[in-house]
């Protein structure tokens, strides 16, 4: 058992993701616009915040130092933390420990990415060492080849048809269409998934996520009123990339998670799992047990497609984008708002309870992070 | 024609790539290991370039560059361009 923080999530924003932003937008320019409208959110002064986290790929060679410079802000506590799509969670588990030991009391988190066509490509070829020296001179061109292989394993291991990915592709969009936010809303059948056009077989278009710039932003503060950490727990390189890729770090953690929380998967109002790829997605949920009898398929039929479970509410990555390293956050922020009763017309009602994941950095055949938290409505 | 995996010196354990310590025993030393054939575990088809899982019989998983025409569970014959594997169906 973990012990427990004191620490709560008083607000969360989100600066409006975009594909083609205006002409002007940087990194920085994201990040203020989350930080200004997580104070307008939450009703906090500027003067208030003395802890300030960061997570970005793009904002290099600055980092959270600079933007605090520029933001105005005096941190008691400051951490940078590049973890891509874990990253919100990882910024989490510091700051809380940070508030209860006193060490800050109003830390705003902050995460975001602006891509140019270059900024990716640098992105997606050097992305690590290993990347650089053995895979982008394949050229492997991304994740996409890597993560084609994962999806036909696990289509092969369980049976599974293109048309079980694509009741979360239809599922997210559904939630995507009551979400102001989301960059892509018109709704799409299991037959549009079927017909977006190959990426890398068995992957198409509405498989892959689209990239945009955009932010999140988070504020954690000292025991009050707010959402609370019932649990938080994070396995990293648990494998040593020599695993099969599609068991994550989450089922190792899982265990521990829902003891520590005192709650178990059926009683989650909300889920957010990191979604940057629907095999994904499905992995992360089996491993933290919403699946239960192992059968990938039914539970795809049964509970994301007949029964609507929560899952992604925001639309997820996979139709309001990945904005860089916010995908490490939207999950979070969009938790929270459900928690808090802000979340529009996708609104779960009365949700009180949510669960999320974080997952990523693919340091040579798949992700090697994992964490995961519950949040609750006191 | 081969490509290299590395192998701990202290204990025998075959790596790809090469990690800092063994995972295995923590040594610090690697030799390289020149491997001839590997199977081809599975491929995508990226249409002007394909990448292959090839399993070495050491052990160590290597992403490769595919040519020829692959069969899953096939066996290929491997070569390196530069540090990258190329696997040949």
């Amino acid at each position: 058992m973990v012990e427990r923080s004191n620490a709560v999530i008083v607000g969360a924003a989100e600066s409006p993701y975009s594909r083609h932003p205006p002409e002007g937008t940087t990194t920085e320019s994201l990040l203020a616009d989350a930080f200004v409208r997580v104070l307008e959110a939450t009703g906090i002064r500027r003067e208030e915040v003395d802890g300030l986290g960061v997570a970005s790929f793009t904002l290099a060679p600055d980092r959270a130092i600079d933007l605090a410079w520029k933001l105005g802000v005096r941190p008691r506590w400051l951490m940078d933390d590049g973890n891509g799509g874990a990253s919100g969670i990882q910024l989490i588990q510091h700051a809380m420990r940070a508030i209860d030991a006193g060490d800050a009391e109003t830390v705003v988190l902050l995460s975001g990415d602006h891509f140019t066509r270059d900024d990716f490509k640098a992105l997606v070829d050097d992305y690590n060492r290993t990347t650089a020296q053995y895979l982008s001179k394949i050229p492997h061109g991304g994740p996409n080849a890597l993560f084609a292989m994962l999806t036909r394993q696990q289509m092969e291991v369980h049976g599974l048809e293109r048309a079980d990915y694509g009741r979360i592709a239809v599922a997210q969009r559904r939630w995507a269409g009551l979400n102001p936010g989301a960059v892509y809303r018109d709704p799409i059948t299991l037959d549009d998934y079927l017909a977006s056009p190959a990426v890398v077989e068995p992957l198409h278009r509405l498989d892959c996520v689209p990239v945009v710039s955009g932010a999140d932003a988070l504020v954690l503060r000292g025991p009050g009123e707010g959402i609370r950490i019932r649990a938080l727990r994070a396995l990293h390189n648990y494998d040593g990339q020599e695993g099969d890729g599609l068991r994550t770090g989450t089922a190792e953690i899982a265990g521990e998670l829902w003891r520590d929380a005192g709650v178990g998967p059926d009683e989650m109002d909300v889920i957010s799992v990191y979604d940057d790829y629907p095999a994904m997605a499905l992995a992360q949920l089996n491993d933290l047990g919403f699946v239960g009898d192992g059968d990938l398929s039914g539970f795809l039929r049964r509970r994301i497609e007949e029964e609507q479970l929560p899952v992604n509410t925001s639309g997820g990555q996979l139709s309001a984008g990945q904005a860089g390293c916010a995908g490490g956050m939207i999950g979070l922020v969009e938790s929270v708002l459900q928690l808090q009763g802000r979340a529009g017309e996708r609104q779960v009602e009365d949700a009180r309870l949510a669960v999320v994941t974080g997952y990523g950095m693919v340091l040579y055949r798949y992700g090697a992070c994992a964490n995961a938290i519950v949040l609750e409505r006191p | 024609m081969s490509a290299r995996v590395f192998v701990c010196a202290s204990c025998g354990r075959a790596v790809f790539p090469r990690r800092l310590l063994c995972p295995d025993c923590g040594g610090r030393e690697f030799r390289d290991e020149q491997v001839e054939t590997a199977t081809l575990e599975d491929f995508s088809d990226r249409g002007q370039v394909k990448l292959g899982a090839v399993r070495a019989p050491s052990g160590p998983l290597l992403i490769a560059r595919v040519e020829g025409d692959p069969r899953r569970g096939g066996e290929v014959s491997l070569d390196e361009d530069g540090d990258v594997p190329v696997a040949r169906a």
